[in-house]
């Protein structure tokens, strides 16, 4: 005897409840895993790019060295060059100023420029104008100055003054010689 | 009494396994990693900014650079410049009515730069000539220092002068001693 009309289903555990509860649990754990994914990666990424940084920052240290070398060097070039410059200018200024010192009766025919002295050849109508106007001025630049005359045939005398200046050392030596 | 459906086992089963699965990755795997993704983040922040410091850095260096080399490219030229005997008298000649330079010797180096000796011997017609000559000289193309001794000595109504020069240059000169006359 039959009690429906239909044919009976085959019963399943796979219910559409259960298949939305594990739908559901499957994107969870689908969810979860991508998060867990993710986050590998961000951290591989943070990796690399912390390796990018120190690589730049040692790029960056190895190229400021060498511009703080370049800038030392170039420092050391002005500084040098400035010295030389100012001496050339001093320079100047002091043969400048001996022509200056010469006065116009006397004629030199010879002037020798040295590190800490100068020696001067020239002639003088006579002794007095020497001393008075060259000889003075001379001995008040140099610590030593010596002179000496030869007389021209006519009548004028033809000098030789040698001056030196004592550096610190040969000065206190040379005062201590002169107290004796 | 409610009869338990195997349906509803079935449920309880996989909320279970899922319950477990939770716990156990998100303490084994996530969280530490979790933790780790936010130390790294912070790190990779204070190394950014760090990174941000050196290149303004490395900017300040290579402005204070470009102005310095800006400022001093006469300097910077002249000491790579090597010392031509030839071209010095042939930029110099017009201001004396000889003049002769001869590469004497390579001194020792000063202060880490090649010095050379060059002795000049030159006829002016006045010491006027010569200021402006070594006016000229601090403008020149080598950096040359003038040094003692200096020597003038009347000849009729020319100056012979005679003097020692010291050029400082930042490489080593090939030429060997040498006389060159204008």
């Amino acid at each position: 005897m039959r009690y429906s009309y239909i044919k009976p289903r085959k019963k399943s555990i796979f219910t559409s409840e259960i298949k939305l509860v594990v739908a559901f649990f499957a994107m969870s754990i689908f969810m979860l895993i991508s998060t867990y994914i993710f986050i590998l990666i961000k951290n591989s990424q943070f990796e690399q790019d912390k390796i990018n940084i120190l690589n730049a920052k040692y790029n960056i240290e190895k190229n400021i060295e060498s511009m703080k070398a370049k800038i030392t060097y170039i420092e050391k070039q002005n500084s040098l060059s400035q010295k030389i410059f100012t001496k050339n200018s001093v320079l100047k200024d002091s043969i400048k100023n001996l022509f200056d010192l010469v006065p116009q009766r006397i004629t030199l025919s010879k002037a020798k420029l040295l590190e800490n002295g100068l020696v001067l050849y020239g002639i003088t109508p006579n002794k007095d104008i020497y001393n008075f106007m060259l000889h003075a001025p001379l001995r008040s630049i140099f610590h030593r100055t010596y002179s000496s005359f030869y007389p021209t045939t006519d009548g004028w005398l033809r000098f030789v003054s040698t001056n030196y200046m004592d550096n610190e050392i040969d000065k206190i030596v040379q005062e201590e010689r002169d107290d004796e | 009494m409610s009869k338990i459906t195997r349906q509803s086992i079935f449920i309880l089963i996989i909320s279970i396994f899922l319950f477990i699965f939770v716990l156990i990755f998100s303490f084994s795997s996530l969280i530490p990693e979790g933790k780790e993704y936010r130390k790294e983040k912070t790190n990779l922040l204070i190394q950014k900014k760090d990174l941000q410091r050196y290149q303004n850095f490395e900017s300040q260096t290579y402005d204070t650079l470009k102005k310095l080399q800006s400022d001093n490219r006469h300097i910077i030229t002249a000491f790579d410049k090597e010392f031509s005997p030839k071209r010095f008298i042939k930029k110099y000649k017009s201001s004396f009515n000889s003049l002769e330079v001869t590469k004497v010797k390579e001194l020792d180096s000063e202060e880490n730069f090649s010095v050379y000796d060059v002795k000049t011997s030159s006829q002016i017609s006045t010491p006027t000539v010569f200021y402006k000559f070594l006016d000229e000289i601090n403008k020149s193309d080598w950096i040359i220092a003038i040094n003692f001794p200096i020597e003038f000595e009347r000849n009729g109504e020319v100056l012979n002068s005679s003097f020692k020069m010291k050029i400082y240059s930042n490489s080593k000169d090939s030429n060997n001693s040498e006389l060159v006359k204008k």
